[in-house]
This record gives structure tokens, sequence and C-alpha cells, in this order.
């Protein structure tokens, strides 16, 4: 893309809203890393590949129920069941990961768990490579529910819902930024008021001593990894149905900008990781938009590098005293 | 008070944790040659002293004097290259190294061959082995039978807990200091163990020349040991002088005991 | 000074009559003691390992690598041999910062490949600028140390996990830099794009090239023994000590006056100036470099190098490569030949009579596995006939029986893939479990084996390959973290 000699004020608007819907992204795929690290210290290089399968969970519902040409229930639903089948899934794959993978290495040396979290990663790439091929997938979301989707006529996903001098939101990014506030919400009211909120705080805090007040910290900590395996899954159907490809190696990338979000925002934080997720995002559009599409993984990268430089522990986290 | 300079010094140190006061305005001193014991119950600021002596915390305000150089700022490893070393009452070995070289491995501040020497064995980096090989057998036979023969070539994790404290003892005196800061030596050891310490603390001023600054709880040690007592509550310095003024301190009595063990 | 000689008397215990025994020293070391030496095969490699001085392994390593291009054709020595030793090299390299200095550095394949293409910059037909190896192979390995110098800065105010996903990073930020950004000097693109580096020129000796695979293989054993050589001084000198310290607890070694910030940077650096060697030796030998050699498939397996023969051991690593390399060439895909598969069922039956006690036990599995067989081939059966239709692979007088067996379906499409992917979970899982579980699911996964082996059409070997490092690293880190040659690494007691 050439460099706007003029401010272009569509195009900053049209690189605002990617940007934010991108970073709501991010920052879905942030929580799952922040909880994680908050509350075992690890960091779970196997996360952005569960996110990946989340996206073909949504394109194996889709294509079981008819394909994005033909869909044999109405587009409401199928976009429901969807994310509903991706979560779940994500969910039970963040538990079995964490259950053969992390829980032998409790008390192992800290580079063991990253190590085989690494495996865990690496394994769960190929092994997608292998069921589904090395080719793009597409969700074909701006077809889905037209009338015509053999003339490729729009569906009512692209219709506008707002538009801001000249740039149409469109309605999927209207559900993407709606269903990612309503998850935070959950997910807020999930930690600060439950029971299983205040347990997971407490092991956060320190796992001996929440186990010896009688929290059951495994499952606590399986659980943990199910809410944040299930956000991941809902961020790659979301990844789908904005972008409509998915591939095996997307889940690599994206939990690099992932986990860069949770650093941004403060790893361990909740608003951190979405305020994160936003940085990150508009980022990367706007690199994009005004750098070039090459340069918006590096933009990201150097980001990262300076917050670890200036502000080790985030935007809003805290510094730990370190007890001798 | 202090003809000479003393060897070690807190002017008026304070640091706190958010609201908390850990150290508060301490003012200590040790000379050379001394066994000055730290004692106060528990978080009163003992192991905080060590940690701001060692540069791992930085006091908020204050001076720390070591042979009259203000050692505030500097990087821990500097402080301990200048002649200050400590244990840990928590017990820092490096597990999966060999009791040998576990103390060799101190001796990396006053060695100075470069990698380059290393890896081609040129003669400096020869020698300085040499040298580490027969300070750390000199070391570790400090403590008699207990760190004697076969277990130099055992993994550290295999040592018992007594022994485990020993080692520290000798790791810090690889270190070539002038005083030595000893965190709680005594804990978790047993009643005959304690004895044979009391004795070796002794024999590290006598034998080992160094100057002593250690905190204990356990009181047979702190009367075997001293020629001063400090204690401290609250991070505040609440008396100081000879075991027996300590002892009978009323302020150390209630500091321990609570207000009606004073009455 | 008080020297071994006159040693103080041990003052009298009070239960002298009756000394405790638990918690002594002597019973403490005697009890690690036994534990440490097993019994079994690791046990035993332990125990020779243990006894084999550090010489005489070198001597035997460079006896038998010197031997192979008497035996092997070209292919073969580029393949086992060539391959292997880089591999030794790259896994001496990151053992430096993974094994001594406990710092995980997941951007190390970049090194490698900044190596090779400054190598193929300065000595191809890129620029046309063709310095001897004498002059350029320093100066990439001082330059890609000092990369690592500038890349390891961050970390000196990062925890372990931090720096881990930083380098993670730049590995790929490196990747997209070669292969997307691929800025233009000089009237054409650094990189080379996606196409890469070509013609790039061989290493040469003092002026004489390296051209042939037996010149080029001893010039890579002759650097891969220096290296050897000089890392083991350095790992037993004062620099090597402090690097395990530090691994051990930082905030002890830097109390200890090592200076752990430095130290780091110094092994960050040192494992990206071997990992910079190696990439000088790769471009030359392949004459051609694109991103793809140095993506994330080449650090799994550096990891995997590393981590197999146990982390820190300079043994470990070579064996490693070997036993990594090695099957990494075998486990190309050929067709069941009758001696295979017999072969196969034989090591299956094998593994099982070592493994499996007691012998009723084992009794149990066998025949639970030939009955969940023909229980499952008949259910498939029923359900469509297309789901046994595929045809087995002629061959000695299993045929008949393995084809009433297995199930072998006819055009289920990625059916072996699915297959092979269940078969390497529930190996997994198997490592987890114990008692009747492990029992009960241990025919199912062994007829699994069958029918993978037996459909054998796994379609990408590659991506298979992969996966199986994928799960080795699982496996090795949750079942016996230490390799095969390492000692039970103790954290905290």
């Amino acid at each position: 893309m050439p460099l706007p000699l003029a401010f272009n004020e569509e195009l900053f608007i049209q690189l605002l809203v990617n940007g934010v819907t991108l970073g709501s992204l991010y920052g879905l795929i942030a929580l799952g890393y922040s909880m994680v690290y908050g509350i075992l210290k690890l960091l779970n290089f196997a996360h952005g590949d569960v996110y990946m399968i989340g996206a073909f969970v949504g394109y194996g519902v889709l294509t079981l129920l008819g394909g994005p040409l033909s869909p044999n229930i109405a587009i409401a639903p199928l976009i429901v069941l969807m994310f509903l089948a991706a979560m779940l899934a994500c969910g039970l794959l963040g538990v079995v990961i964490e259950r053969f993978a992390y829980r032998p290495l409790r008390d192992a040396p800290r580079i063991a768990p990253l190590i085989s979290a690494l495996g865990v990663s690496f394994f769960l790439q190929n092994s997608a490579l292998l069921l589904f091929g090395a080719q793009f997938r597409s969700y074909d979301s701006f077809v889905l529910g037209s009338k015509n989707p053999e003339f490729f006529e729009p569906g009512p996903l692209t219709d506008p819902v707002f538009v801001v001098k000249h740039v149409n939101i469109q309605l999927i990014q209207v559900i993407v930024l709606a269903t990612t506030a309503g998850l935070m919400v959950a997910l807020t009211v999930l930690v600060a008021k439950t029971q299983t909120g205040k347990a997971m705080r407490a092991t956060s805090y320190d796992r001996e001593a929440a186990a010896m007040m009688g929290i059951d910290t495994d499952r606590v900590i399986a659980s943990t990894f199910f809410i944040g395996s299930l956000l991941a899954g809902a961020a790659g159907v979301m990844f789908g149905l904005l972008f409509s490809q998915v591939f095996h190696f997307m889940g690599f990338l994206a939990g690099l900008k992932g986990f860069t979000a949770a650093v941004v925002g403060g790893i361990g934080s909740i608003p951190g990781a979405m305020l994160g997720g936003l940085v990150v995002g508009l980022a990367e559009s706007f690199a994009a938009g005004y750098l070039g599409g090459r340069w918006s993984d590096l933009t990201v990268f150097g980001i990262l590098i300076l917050v670890l430089l200036i502000r080790p522990s985030g935007l809003l986290g805290t510094r730990a005293i370190q007890k001798v | 008070m202090p003809e000479k300079e003393p060897l070690f010094e807190l002017r008026d140190v304070t640091k706190t944790f958010g609201g908390l006061t850990v150290a508060d305005r301490l003012n200590l001193h040790v000379d050379e040659g001394e066994i000055v014991s730290l004692i106060g119950p528990n978080g009163a600021g003992k192991t905080t002293v060590f940690n701001l002596v060692t540069g791992l915390y930085r006091p908020d305000s204050g001076e720390i004097l070591f042979e009259g150089r203000n050692i505030v700022g500097l990087a821990p490893h500097r402080i301990t290259q200048l002649g200050i070393a400590r244990t840990f009452q928590t017990l820092r070995l490096f597990l999966n190294m060999t009791v040998k070289e576990n103390v060799m491995a101190a001796a990396y501040g006053h060695t100075r061959s470069t990698v380059f020497e290393a890896i081609f064995r040129l003669p400096r980096a020869r020698r300085e082995e040499r040298e580490i090989s027969q300070l750390a057998d000199e070391k570790l036979a400090f403590f008699g039978q207990r760190l004697a023969g076969y277990r130099h070539q055992q993994q550290a994790y295999n040592l018992s807990y007594a022994n485990r404290r020993r080692l520290e003892i000798a790791r810090a005196m690889a270190t070539n200091p002038r005083l030595l800061l000893l965190d709680e030596p005594a804990a978790g050891m047993n009643p005959a163990e304690t004895l044979e310490l009391t004795e070796l603390i002794g024999r590290l001023r006598s034998e080992g020349g160094y100057t002593v600054f250690v905190i204990e709880h356990d009181m047979h040690v702190v009367e075997g040991i001293s020629d001063r007592v400090v204690a401290l509550d609250h991070g505040v310095k609440i008396a100081e002088g000879s075991y027996e003024q300590v002892a009978t301190d009323p302020r150390v009595i209630e500091a321990y005991l609570g207000l009606q063990g004073a009455a | 000074m008080n020297t071994g000689g006159d040693i103080p008397e041990v003052p009298g215990r009070p239960d002298e009559r009756e000394p405790t025994r638990v918690g002594v020293d002597e019973w403490v070391a005697s009890v690690e003691d036994r534990r440490e030496h097993g019994r079994g095969i690791t046990a035993l490699a332990r125990r020779i390992d243990a006894v084999v001085p550090p010489w005489a392994r070198l001597a035997v390593f460079a006896g038998i690598a010197a031997t192979l291009p008497f035996w092997m054709d070209r292919g073969e020595l580029f393949a086992y041999g060539i391959f292997t030793l880089i591999y030794i090299l790259l896994g001496l390299g990151l053992n430096i910062v993974v094994g001594y200095a406990g710092l995980l550095d997941l951007g190390y394949v970049a090194f490698f490949g900044f190596g090779a293409y400054f190598y193929a910059l300065l000595s191809s037909e890129h620029y046309g600028i063709h310095w001897p190896s004498a002059i350029s192979i320093p100066i990439v390995v001082v330059s890609t140390a000092l990369l690592g110098l500038v890349l390891g800065a961050p970390s000196r105010r990062l925890l372990g996990d931090y720096l881990a996903i930083v380098t993670l990073f730049f590995g790929q930020a490196f990747v997209v830099f070669v292969n997307a950004a691929n800025p233009t000097v000089h009237g054409q693109g650094l990189t080379g794009g996606p196409n890469g580096i070509a013609d790039i020129d061989p290493n040469d000796l003092f002026g004489y090239d390296l051209t042939t695979r037996r010149q080029q293989y001893y010039f890579i054993l002759g650097v891969v023994v220096l290296v050897l050589i000089g890392l083991y001084f350095l790992s037993e000198s004062r620099t090597g000590r402090a690097w395990r310290a530090l691994r051990e607890d930082p905030l002890a070694a830097e109390a200890m006056s090592i200076p752990v910030n430095r130290l780091k940077l110094m092994a960050f650096a040192f494992g990206a100036g071997i990992a910079g060697l190696a990439g000088c030796m790769f471009a030359a030998v392949l004459t051609a470099v694109t991103s793809g050699n140095f993506a994330l498939p080449i650090l799994i397996t550096i990891y995997a190098v590393v981590i197999l023969g146990g982390i820190g051991s300079l043994t470990g690593v070579v064996i490693g490569a070997v036993v990594i390399n090695v099957s990494f060439q075998f486990l190309a895909p050929e067709n069941p030949q009758t001696s295979a598969r017999i072969l196969f069922y034989a090591v299956i039956v094998l593994l099982l009579v070592a493994g499996v006690r007691p012998w009723w036990r084992l009794g149990v599995v066998l025949g639970g596995t030939v009955v969940f067989g023909f229980v499952a081939h008949a259910i498939a059966g029923a359900i469509s006939a297309s789901w046994t239709d595929g045809v087995v692979v002629e061959g000695g007088r299993l045929t008949g029986a393995i084809s009433d067996w297995v199930i072998i379906p006819a055009g289920h499409e990625h059916f072996a893939n699915a297959a092979y992917i269940t078969l390497v979970v529930a190996i997994l899982t198997l490592t987890r479990i114990h008692g009747w579980w492990r029992t009960v699911l241990l025919p199912p996964t062994l007829y699994l084996a069958s029918i993978v082996w037996e459909t054998s059409f796994v379609e990408n070997p590659a991506v298979a390959r992969w996966i199986l490092f994928g799960a080795l690293l699982v496996f090795l880190m949750t079942v016996r973290p230490q390799g095969l040659l390492g000692t039970p690494r103790v954290e905290i007691v």
C-alpha cells in the first residue's frame, strides 16, 4: 500500500475499526495465556494451537451442517452452534493437555514444562497439517446466509450496521465485539464473585497454601485451562468468520501476538490482557495500513521488546517482591 | 565505643515494602575479628538486614559501609567480591552440582582466567584451576569428616540437612571473605550437631580469621559464640551488648514473650 | 589453615548407644546412591557413562566417525554423516544455552540461519564476493555471537519465560525478514526472498576447495572434534561451573560472587556463535539456503537432540544427534515388505515380553490384542464393506491372517493419518497410566499400531516425523526429563 500523502480520514477509521476487532481477538487469546501464567507461572506455548483447533472445529461444524453455500439451518443458530462447539472442544482439549503434558511436571525444573509445551504445540500443529492438509480452508463467511451464494452475492454478515464517515462497520465485526465484551464480563464476574474464581485467585497467589486451605488445586488449575482454552476456541471461530480462512499454522503467530498482548497489558491481569490485545491489534492494523503488511509482525515484535525493556510488568501489572 | 574504624557498619538504614517498614533507621557495626549475633522474634527483620548488606535489596535511605566504603547500590556479586559472603536460611545450594563443585563455583569472584584461556587450556587457566581445587579441599577440610572423602564427588542433594548447612558455610568461605554472614546456621540441627556448630563458629574466627555476623534463634548457640548481641524487633534495634545484658533486657523479653512476660 | 591432616574429633552423640539411622548423613547417602543406580538398560548405560573417561569417549566417537566414508556411498554419507555432524554442532551450541546456563532460547535456529545467510553473502555469486573460509567463517561466527549479545540484552531484565517468548518471536521475525522483507541492497534483494541464495562456495582449507562429500565430511568432523574438546575444557572451567551454578539458583550464584547477567549474555553469545559456525558448514555443503531451512521444525529437532541425550552432557548431545538423525532418515516410509513385517511384529512382541510383568498379564495383553482385532474387524465389516476392503500387501504366511484381522479401509480419506495421530496420543497416554488401566489399554493400542503399519500410507512422512518429535518432547519431559544419560535432577527439596 502506498504511503498516503495527505491524511486520509477514511483509511484511518477503517484501520481503527480493523485494529479494534483484531485486538479483541488477541485479547481473548491473551486472557488464556494470562490466566494460566498467573496460576502456574507457565508459558503455555500450545495455547495458540488450541486457538487454531478452535477455528477448525468451527469449520467442521459449518461443513457438517451443509457448508457455507447451502447451510441446512438458519445462520444465527449456525453461528451460535459453531461458537459453542469450538469453545467446548477447546476447553476439553485444554484440560487434556494440562492433564498429560503439564500436571506430571508440577514440581519439575522450570524449563521442563516449557519444553513440554513446545512439544504439545508442535504436535497439534502437525497433527492439523496431517489431517487437514496444508491448504487454506475457507469459512466463506461473506456469502453465509446469502440468497445467491453461487453468484458470490454478499450475505447478511457483511451488512453495514453503522456507517462512520463512509466506513462501513459490518455485522460480523459487531458480533465479534459484542461476543468479546460478553465473554469479558462473564469472566470478570466469574473470577470476582464465584467460589471457583476465589479458588483461582487463592491458587495463583500461593498454590501450597491454597491446597492446605482445602482447595483442590488440581481441579482449579484444570478449570483455568478449561476457561482459557474456551476463550481461545471462541477467538478461533471469530478469526474464521472475520478473515474466512483457517490453516494449520495460524496458531503460531496468533499465539505470539496473544502473548505479546498479555505482556503489554501486564501478565496475570484480566483487563490488562484486553488492553494489551487492543494495543497489539491497533499496532498491527496501522503498521499494515501505513507501512505495508510485511512490517506488521515486526512491529508487534518491536512493541514486545520495548515493553519488556521499559516496563517489564506491563501497563496494568504490578511488580512482585522477590522473597529471599 | 570503637576507637578504630569498624569493619562493617550500617548507618541510619531504612527500608520499606509498601507500607511495611522492615528496617527503621538501623545503626549497627561489626568490628574486625568480632563475632556478633543478631537476634529477634520472627519477622523482626533479621534476614532483611542480610539482604540489604549483600545488595539483594537496596535501602531507601542510609549508608552501609564496609572497610569504610559505602557499598549501597553495588551489585550483589561486587559486594561479595569486596569480602562479604553469606549463607541462606532457606538453603540455596547448587543442588545438582557436586559438593566440591559447589565450593569451587564460589571462587569465581577472585579468579581471572578468560573463556579463551579456558578453552585452550592456557597456563593461567590451568594454574587457577589447580588453586581452586586446592582451595575447595581446604575449605571442606574445615568441617572434618563431615564433608570429607567420597562426599566431594556427591551431588549436593544427596547431603543430609546438617551437611547442607555446612556446605553453605564452606561455599561462602570459598569467596575469600573477611566478613561471614551466617543466617540461622543451626536451624534444623540436632543437639549434638548444634554443639559441633557452636565450636565451629569459634574456629571460623580463630583458625579461619573471619569476622562473623550471625542470625541465630538457638540461645545456647548465641550464648556460646557471641562477643556482642544485637536484638531487633519490627526493624528497630531494641537492645545491644553482651549476651547477659541483652538476654535480661526487659524490652527483649517483651518482644519475645509479649507484655505479660515482662510484667 | 586447616588441612586434611589434622581432622578434629566429632563430638560424641547423645544417642550413642542406639544411634538413629534415619536422617544421618551416611544413611541418606546410601539411600540416594541406591536410588540413583537403578537397574535396567539405562542404568547400565549411565554406569558405563560414568566410568569411561572423556578422552576415551572422544577417541571412540572420532574413530567410528572416521570410518564412515569407507562403507557409505555419497548419498548416505551426506544424509547420515554430514547431517548428523551438523546436528551435533547445533546441539552443542544449544546445550551451552539450555543445558549449562538454563536459558530457554527458542530463537536458536535463527542464529543458525543468520550464520548460513551471512556466509552465503560473503562467499557466493549473489554479490560476487568470494572470500576464503579462513576469513569468512571467523567473521560469521563473531557476528552471530554479537547478534546473540544484542538479543540477549533484554534477557538481563527478563525472567526465563519472557526470554523464551522473545527469542521465539525473534526466530519468527528472522524468517519473515528473510522471506518477505528482503530489503534491496546494491540493486538486488539482500536475502533473495523465498528463493534464497544459491551457488554458495564450498568451504576451503587455505585455498583448497572442499568439493567432494568425503572432504566436506572430514572437514566438519574435524571442526566437531575441536569444538567438543574446547567445550569440554570450558565446562570444567570457572565459567562452566558458574553457568551451571546460575542454572541451579541465579540468586545464590549472584551472592557467591558470580556476575549472573554477564554470564547469561556470554552463554547466549557462545551458543549463537556455534550456531553461526554450523550455519557456515550447512550453507557450504548445501550450496543454497532458503528460509525454510531455519523454521520451527529444525528448532524442535535440535531441542530433541539435546534433550534426548540428557541436557548438559556433551556425550548426550552426540548420542542424541546420532539417534535423532538416523531415525529421521529411517522413518521414510516404504511399503512393508515381508521381512520388515515380521520384524515389526517381532519387535512389538519382544518389547512386550521385556516390559510387561508378570507373565500372565503378558498373556492377557497378547490374547486380548488378537481377540480385539477380530472383533473390531467384524464390527467394521458389518457397518460397511468399504472399511475392510483395502488390499493387504502380499507377503509371507501372515498375509491371510492379517487381511481378516486388521481393518484396512478402501477409499476412506485420511484414515491412516487419523489412526497415526490416535496412535501417538494413545502411546503418550499409556506412559502416564499404570496398573490395570494400562493392561486394558494396551491391546487397542497395539492393534492401532498394526493398522498404522499395515495401511502405511501416512500421506506426509515429514509431518508424521514432526508429530513424533513433538510427542517425544512431551514424553521425555514428563517421563524422563533427564534424557538417556542424565541423572535425575532435583530442584527444591
